[in-house]
């Protein structure tokens, strides 16, 4: 995920499409917890920035909120945009953190990439490959649509068992730190909408909706069963 | 899952507690504590009854079970999951625990809904494999069974539940159910899991309770059901794409349905359902994406690749990636395998029906295996297609772009704006066939197209091979045939795009699907349970009317509906009331109809938009009866509108016209009628006007209207005639009718040769056969039609002569009277007039003749015509009338030598050819040149030979030039004697011109003198007749004449004196008045004749000139003698004239002539021929200057007295030419 900030160099200084309307709106709604929890996970491509920033997000609001990464490996901007720093999804974040500071602490700390790691083994010890989690969700949120397309890959290649539904709905997010944090916010808004409804599925459709027009953004929506 | 949690529960309370006492510790706990702690409560139970020690399960059951009614949801939901491991643990526990859930299913919270159907997805299939494995089956397990088969239809018919997430978890039950209730086959994906999982081919056919059959058809309905859900067009994005994930798996678990699926997602592709936001688009399209790949892993998708990928192209996905997921071709046994499973299935049932005979809850299907429930939707869309390619030329796809514009939203829908990608192999072969079956598509799911109807037949046989119809098996026709119907909705929808709901009036059962979902159950009661409740019916509590009050009420009913006009229309809702009215009356007969055609005519102005309604609506009724249906009853709506509007006083609104033009068929009875409108005088133009735009416009029974027009050109009324007549003009100008307008003219004509008239002239119902003689009338009614159309068309006064020759004589007199008008507008210039003339049949020359006569009447012939007639003349038929119309246009010599022949025809005609030679016949100023100026017409006159006319002819000819006194001026005269006088020898009639000349103008007096004079030169007593003149003349000019006298030789005034003694002593005295030198001039010999004793000297001399004469005059000299005799010319003259009309009848060879000159009324001519003979009298009694000396000369001039051989055949001439003439000469004198 990260690998791809270089690319997109000037995504980093990116302006800010969230609507900040929305977002105070859904500061003043009071978080109710329903009866059942909802189970929510955020998924991005190597579970370091953006799902980790709605991770981060999330729990502080009271979300069983899992994150995920659906990439084969995890990669960090590197010192040059062909040379990414790789990692597997075994190595912990800890791990990683020193491994940079030992290659350029000057560089990585300038690009804020150490206080994301720093942040994240806050959070957990390493990243975890959604793919590799035989947990149930509610709800799944990516964070870009090769993400999605991907989770629903995923999941409909899973046998069906007990036909319970997961929903996932995709959030573009650029990868870079403002826009993970915006999107983590709206994310957020969104998670706690749909744990406001009385009947989740039969209002998602249409919050979804509602949200699409408020963000200005298209949200990709689907059902899955486990 | 969730009772995995329960292990960590080993509570500090509990250590030495049995497993039982725990549970009813935990129980008593659960039972006071909050929900949470409830919760965890309730699943230490659960965990302990059914896994630690499963021997308590049944003692606790009914404790576990009683929080089933616990207000908490969650409770409730755990309740649930409680049940379903209890079943899986011990599946005896089904008997007991499935009317739980049953009860739970209909729980008022849908997320215990929801759970409770995701576990009846399980116990079904649980239950299943239960009862499978049953040695035997008790009645409990029946029930049981029972009750899970209507719990199954109760999640189907959820399908139909107003929340969406309900329909997603009943989407998912009936993907189990579909892939339970079907066979597994080699080619089937099975997932590990669920490997020993029951499904149909587990389920054995010989079973006591559970039918495989039944089970078999419960499954494919069930695919059907969701198909047909799929299709709705309001199917929300979650639910649609459960519905695509589902169909993947069946397509992969069950391939002998991945035809139905590939199909489904075809039509899915190209008609995404409106609804849909465009994120929700592309949601959609993400997941069909996804479910085709993965049904295109299939080993099984082979024969659908090409769809597939077509598809997939479509959404988006590379074609190399495409390929990538394509599996390898492997030998193909898929297809054949379905048969077998299909086919084997039939043929094993028929068994194990019978066994189960009295079994009447669920009467076994005949096992139907519609085999063609596959293939044939498949196929439908395949025929259509394959029927499209040809036809998508690039015009006709261009056209069908151009009008499918018409129909486009005016915003753009999602689903079109995320689907649609640039055309790129636009005009490819590929393109097309894809184009052709995405069309095909369409039209399938519209329920049209070639494909569709002949799969429709295949079914229909089907249908009927069928030899019992049970519940199960009408049951699944009555969904078959939905899907079309669905879908018609769906299709329509989307493709218009702006059509918010699904016209679905045509499909009650569809339409209450996701709207509004009434009686979640009424579908499966439909199938299971019909009977159950006592069906309303009308009949049985109503008491049928008898037929009076029927007819009493219905008639009351379309009264007010009538009358209520005012009120209706009000409200803006008359048209309403009209098609009302129409449909009404059409449908009953009788009275209804006679009231409402009354009031409609009572005031048809405002009500013509009923008038046409209702006709219209007649019209219909016909075409809808056809091929037996009679317009009877529509004949007798237009009739009386159109009698009724024909009757009424003038109206100017053309309503006649419009209601005769917009009604669908012109009946003969509405046709009598557009007769008797043309008929009225009033209203003649706009009946016609009418029928020519009938004629026009129907061209279908143009000639059965033309006819009508036909007939009425010889109508009686003159206005209705000519009207008739001007339309016929113009209908000849037009091609097509003009054979039939002229046919019909000449039929007409023909009529003229019968004897008597036919009775067709007199109308059909005056019966007057009885050889009435042919009338001027019934003539000219024959001939109106055609004379007005010869001036169109020349060529057809040939056939007017070919009638003239056959026709007796009274029709030739009408026809040449009729003529004139038609021929003068033909023009002389004519060529087939000019043929006429130069062919002149034998009979029709009176014809020609007639026709040169009103050619030459105004104007001078042409040089074409006077040749033509010229040539008839000398080389077929040398009648010399012939010549007369074109006298002026020929050489000055024909005109002198036909002119003994000209003056001795009849005298009025005579003086026609007078007046046309001396062009005082002409008023419009005579252009015409005559070939002969008047003093060569006298001369000519005078030259005659005597032998080859007879000299009374020729003085009445000369007398008609001195009626010309206009013409025959003093001048003229006087040439002409001159010229006279060089003529030698002398003219016979010299000196009575002279002295005729000297009577007109007695200021010639001295020009005389000098013409005596010079006569005496010639020694004019040699000429008798001419001496005889000169002494009248002499005589008459008395004293002026005595130098004359006195110039004769004495023998000669010795005669002189002999015949007119009395000159003698003024002469003399006149000599003794002269001077002595004057006397001294006059001979002796002179003086002595004057002096001496006359009697002795004219002796001699008289007899010699008696002699002289004699011999010359010798025809004239009778005239002489009677002459003197006023009284006996005047008789004679009477003689003559009643002789004429008595010879007009004898003579024979002159009659087609005499007919010719004829012109208008015989009776009238003869009139006039009496009064003309009677003025030639009187003119010529007083004309002579009135001197008893001229009467021998006023003897010669009227000749009469002797009517010869030439006179009886002049006298027939007189008839008409004489009416002319006589005015003429009258004007003259």
């Amino acid at each position: 995920m990260l690998c791809t900030l270089h690319q997109t160099e000037p995504a980093w200084s990116g302006t800010f499409h969230g609507s900040r309307s929305v977002l105070s709106a859904s500061f003043s709604r009071r978080v109710e917890m329903p009866s059942h929890p909802l189970r929510v996970a955020v998924v991005c491509s190597s579970n370091q920035n953006r799902s980790m920033e709605a991770h981060n997000i999330l729990s502080k609001r009271g979300f069983d909120v899992r994150s995920f990464g659906t990439g084969s490996h995890v990669k960090l901007p590197g010192p040059a945009p062909d040379k990414p720093n790789v990692y597997d999804f075994k190595t912990t974040y800890e791990q990683m953190y020193n491994d940079l500071v030992r290659k350029d602490k000057e560089l990585y700390t300038q690009n804020g990439i150490l206080h994301m790691l720093d942040r994240n083994k806050r959070i957990k010890s390493k990243p975890e490959r959604f793919q590799n989690c035989k947990d149930r969700f509610d709800l799944v949120v990516t964070c870009e649509e090769r993400v999605y397309d991907q989770v629903l890959e995923d999941l409909n290649s899973r046998e069906q068992e007990t036909l319970q539904p997961v929903h996932v709905i995709n959030v573009d997010i650029q990868d870079n730190h403002e826009e993970a944090t915006l999107g983590a916010f709206l994310i957020c808004e969104l998670c706690q909408c749909i744990q406001h409804t009385d009947d989740m599925e039969n209002e998602i459709d249409e919050l979804i909706q509602e949200f699409e027009e408020k963000s200005n953004r298209p949200f990709l929506h689907t059902v899955c069963f486990y | 899952m969730m009772e995995c949690s329960a292990e960590e529960e080993d509570t500090a309370g509990v250590v030495d507690m049995t497993t039982s006492e725990k549970v009813v510790d935990l129980l008593n706990q659960a039972a006071l504590i909050s929900t949470d702690e409830k919760l965890t409560l309730l699943k230490q139970v659960q965990e302990l009854i059914i896994n630690k020690d499963p021997s308590l399960l049944d003692n606790f059951l009914d404790e576990m079970i009683a929080f089933q009614t616990d207000k908490s949801i969650e409770v409730r939901k755990c309740i649930i999951g409680f049940i379903e491991e209890a079943c899986k643990r011990d599946n005896e526990l089904l008997i007991r625990l499935i009317a739980n859930l049953n009860m739970l299913l209909k729980d008022e919270s849908v997320n215990v809904v929801k759970k409770a159907i995701l576990t009846l997805t399980q116990l079904y299939k649980v239950t299943l494999q239960w009862l499978v494995h049953s040695k035997s089956v008790s009645e409990m397990q029946e029930a049981c069974w029972d009750l899970v088969t209507q719990m199954k239809g109760d999640v189907l018919a959820l399908l139909d539940s107003e929340n969406d997430g309900v329909r997603t978890h009943a989407i998912k039950f009936t993907e189990s159910l579909i892939i339970t209730l079907s066979p597994r086959t080699p080619d089937s994906d099975v997932p590990k899991r669920q490997e020993g999982d029951i499904r149909l081919d587990k389920v054995p056919r010989d079973h006591s309770y559970i039918r495989y059959d039944v089970l078999c058809e419960e499954g494919k309905s069930a695919l059907e059901k969701l198909l047909n859900f799929m299709v709705h067009p309001a199917i929300s994005s979650i639910n649609l794409t459960t519905a695509l994930g589902s169909l993947a798996t069946i397509a992969r678990q069950r391939p002998m349905f991945m035809s139905k699926v590939v199909q489904a997602y075809e039509t899915l592709h190209a008609n995404l359902p409106p609804t849909l936001a465009k994120s929700q688009v592309s949601s959609v399209r993400k997941n069909l994406k996804l479910h085709l790949v993965a049904v295109l892993k299939h080993p099984c998708s082979l024969e659908f690749q090409g769809q597939i990928s077509t598809l997939l192209l479509d959404l988006g996905m590379p074609q190399s990636e495409i390929n990538r997921s394509t599996p390898p071709v492997r030998e193909q046994r898929k297809r054949t395998r379905h048969e077998q499973y299909t086919e084997g299935k039939k043929v094993k049932m028929e068994p194990a029906l019978m066994e189960d005979d009295e079994d009447k809850e669920e009467p076994m299907p005949l096992a139907a295996p519609k085999p063609a429930v596959v293939p044939v939707a498949q196929s439908a869309i395949d025929l259509t297609a394959e029927f499209l390619r040809p036809l998508l030329t690039s015009e006709n796809v261009a056209n069908l772009v151009l009008i499918s514009m018409v129909y486009l939203p005016d915003a753009m829908p999602a689903s079109f704006q995320a689907t649609y990608t640039p055309v790129e192999s636009a005009g490819t072969d590929a393109q097309i066939k894809h184009l052709a079956r995405l069309m095909a598509t369409q039209m399938t799911a519209a329920g049209i197209g070639p494909g569709l109807e002949q799969c429709k037949a295949r079914e229909d046989e089907a249908i009927k091979e069928e030899d019992s119809v049970d519940e199960h098996g009408s049951k699944d026709l009555l969904i078959k045939r939905k899907l079309p119907a669905a879908m018609i909705g769906q299709a329509i929808s989307v493709v218009g795009g702006y059509t918010e709901k699904a016209p679905t009036a045509g499909v009650p059962a569809t339409a209450k699907r996701l709207p509004e979902p009434i009686l979640p159950s009424a579908q499966t009661k439909m199938s299971g349970a019909s009977g159950r409740k006592k069906v309303f019916r009308l009949s049985d509590v109503v008491q049928p009317l008898s037929d009076g009050q029927i007819e009493k009420l219905s008639l009351k009913a379309v009264k007010r509906i009538l009358h209520s006009e005012k009120a209706i229309s009000q409200s803006g809702m008359s048209h309403v009331r009209v098609k009302l009215l129409s449909r009404l009356v059409t449908q009953f007969h009788g009275v209804m109809k006679e009231d409402v055609l009354e009031f409609i005519l009572e005031d048809i102005r405002t009500r013509s938009d009923l008038a046409f309604s209702l006709l219209y609506q007649e019209y219909n009724k016909y075409l809808s009866q056809l091929p037996s249906g009679v317009l009877e009853s529509y004949d007798h709506c237009l009739y009386t509108l159109l009698s009724g509007l024909q009757e009424k006083p003038e109206q100017r609104d053309g309503l006649f016209t419009k209601l005769v033009l917009e009604a669908p068929v012109i009946t003969e009875s509405a046709l009598e009628v557009i007769r008797r409108y043309c008929e009225d005088e009033s209203r003649v133009y706009l009946g016609m006007t009418t029928l020519k735009e009938l004629i026009v416009k129907r061209p279908s029974r143009q000639f059965q209207y033309l006819h009508v027009l036909l007939d009425l050109s010889s109508h009686e009324k003159e206005k209705v005639r000519t009207t008739a007549l001007a339309f016929l003009k113009r209908m000849y100008e037009k091609d097509h009718l003009r054979d039939y307008v002229e046919k019909f003219a000449l039929n007409y004509l023909q009529l003229l040769v019968h004897p008597n008239p036919p009775s067709l002239l007199f109308g059909a119902d005056k019966d007057t056969e009885v050889a009435a003689p042919w009338t001027e009338e019934t003539v000219r009614q024959c001939l109106f039609l055609y004379l007005s159309l010869l001036p169109l068309n020349h060529r057809l006064v040939h056939e007017l002569a070919s009638v003239y020759t056959e026709a007796i004589a009274d029709i030739k007199r009408s026809v040449l009277r009729a003529i004139e008008q038609p021929i003068r507008g033909m023009g002389m210039n004519s060529p087939e007039l000019l043929l006429l003339v130069e062919n002149c049949p034998k009979g029709a020359e009176t014809l020609v003749t007639r026709c040169l006569h009103i050619l030459t009447d105004k104007v001078p012939p042409s040089p074409e015509l006077v040749e033509r007639v010229r040539d008839l003349y000398h080389k077929r038929v040398p009648d010399v009338r012939f010549l007369i119309p074109v006298i002026n246009g020929l050489e000055k010599n024909e005109v002198i030598q036909a002119l003994p022949k000209l003056i001795k025809l009849n005298p009025i005609v005579v003086k026609e050819v007078f007046n046309r030679l001396l062009g005082t016949q002409h008023s419009e100023g005579s252009s015409s040149v005559s070939p002969l100026t008047p003093g060569d017409l006298l001369i000519a006159l005078h030259n005659i030979d005597s032998t080859k006319c007879d000299m009374k002819s020729i003085i009445k000819a000369t007398n008609l030039c001195f009626g010309e006194r206009n013409v025959y001026t003093s001048e003229v005269l006087a040439v002409v004697m001159q010229q006279l006088m060089d003529h030698s020898p002398l003219p016979m009639l010299l000196m009575r011109t002279v002295i005729q000349s000297l009577t007109m103008y007695p200021r010639l007096g001295g020009f005389v003198m000098n013409i005596l004079s010079r006569l005496i030169v010639k020694q004019v007593w040699k000429y008798p007749k001419v001496w005889e003149g000169f002494v009248k003349c002499c005589q008459r000019t008395k004293p002026q004449s005595y130098s004359v006298l006195l110039q004769l030789p004495p023998a000669q005034l010795n005669s002189v004196f002999e015949r007119c003694p009395e000159m003698r002593e003024p002469l003399l005295q006149h000599v003794l008045s002269f001077t002595p030198l004057q006397q001294a001039h006059i001979p002796a010999s002179i003086m002595v004749v004057l002096e001496s004793q006359r009697k002795l000297q004219v002796k001699p001399a008289e007899p010699e000139v008696e002699k002289q004469m004699e011999p010359v005059a010798a025809p004239a000299a009778p005239v002489f003698e009677t002459t003197s005799l006023p009284a006996a010319v005047l008789t004679s003259e009477m003689s003559e004239t009643s002789e004429q009309q008595d010879t007009v009848v004898p003579k024979e060879e002159e009659e087609p002539m005499e007919q010719e000159q004829v012109a208008p009324e015989t009776q009238e001519e003869e009139a006039h021929s009496v009064s003309q003979g009677e003025s030639a009298v009187r003119s010529e009694t007083p004309s002579p200057q009135p001197e008893p000396a001229e009467e021998p000369m006023e003897g010669l001039q009227s000749e009469p007295l002797h009517p010869d051989d030439q006179q009886p055949e002049q006298e027939p001439e007189a008839e008409q030419a004489a009416a002319e003439a006589a005015g003429d000469s009258e004007d003259v004198e």
